[in-house]
């Protein structure tokens, strides 16, 4: 389940944003600082969700380059839209390379603006850990 | 002759990035219209006139489904064509809207190249790209 996680977020990465994810050579990628939540809840014979945890940088990096603008041009709207559409994009993205039965339906994706240094903060338990440039991202899958 | 374009998805972003393909691709567009779900996009029909509808699947309030099923089945609109742009690729989500009568199909993530094809196919030839906007481009 984590390669097809791990192949579909290379695909959307690449193709839609210009980013070029990477597993972690060392050390587990730190998140810290303002970030970015956003997922895809899918609802059918189990209930869970797929998404995308993100600092700041790299969802402001994503928003500008799917929208062809200076890194700084971005509002928290369009950050907040690209990220949810990343997270859309993988998730229909890995269900079709898990073969999921039609009778998974993928709902509109939602976000969350926090504080990734926050103790509230938790990483999911099923998880993939990347880094993209210096940015640490997280992929998950998670019961809702 | 210019060609009017409706363009629903719940993400303004989508829209933004589309609107910019269209425009960038040699494509004669005329007015562009944006919804960003069903409903929406039935108001703009009843309003204006549209040649080409390009539409997203999962949206909340009414979803692509039951957009197309209300264009499909409407005397005025239902020869509009209408390109599904979606991150769904399952055959069995998408067969439906096969029989629906839906022109054309383009997975996200897509290549700007891939809606100028679809837009040639549809509407015959759409023209030539500005110079180095969309060869080798990935979106």
């Amino acid at each position: 389940m984590l390669e097809n996680l791990k192949a579909a977020t290379f695909e959307v990465f690449e193709s839609m944003f210009f980013l070029f994810p990477e597993p972690p050579l060392l050390e587990p990628p730190v998140f810290k600082g303002p970030g970015v939540q956003a997922w895809v809840p899918v609802q059918g014979p189990r209930a869970f969700r797929i998404g995308l945890t993100v600092p700041q940088s790299l969802a402001r990096k994503m928003a500008a380059n799917f929208l062809g603008l200076a890194t700084n041009d971005p509002t928290v709207e369009q950050i907040r839209d690209a990220v949810q559409e990343g997270a859309n994009m993988v998730a229909g993205s890995f269900l079709a390379r898990e073969g999921a039965s039609p009778a998974f339906h993928l709902q509109p994706p939602q976000s969350r603006l926090l504080d990734l240094g926050s103790p509230l903060f938790r990483l999911s338990l099923n998880h993939l850990l990347l880094l993209v440039d210096d940015d640490s991202l997280e992929v998950f899958v998670e019961k809702i | 002759m210019p060609y009017n374009v409706l363009i629903v998805d719940d993400s303004a972003t989508m829209r933004a990035l589309i609107r910019k393909i269209l425009a960038i691709s040699g494509f004669n567009l005329g007015r562009c219209f944006e919804g960003a779900n069903g409903r929406e996009g039935l108001a703009i029909l009843e309003q204006h006139w549209v040649d080409l509808v390009l539409s997203d699947i999962h949206m909340p309030e009414m979803d692509g489904n039951a957009f197309i099923t209300a264009l499909k089945g409407h005397p005025l609109w239902k020869t509009i064509p209408v390109v599904v742009v979606s991150t769904e690729s399952r055959e069995e989500v998408l067969a439906p809207f096969r029989r629906l009568g839906v022109a054309g199909y383009i997975k996200k993530p897509f290549k700007p190249e891939t809606i100028r094809r679809q837009l040639s196919t549809l509407l015959g030839e759409v023209g030539t790209p500005d110079a180095g906007e969309l060869e080798g481009c990935d979106f």
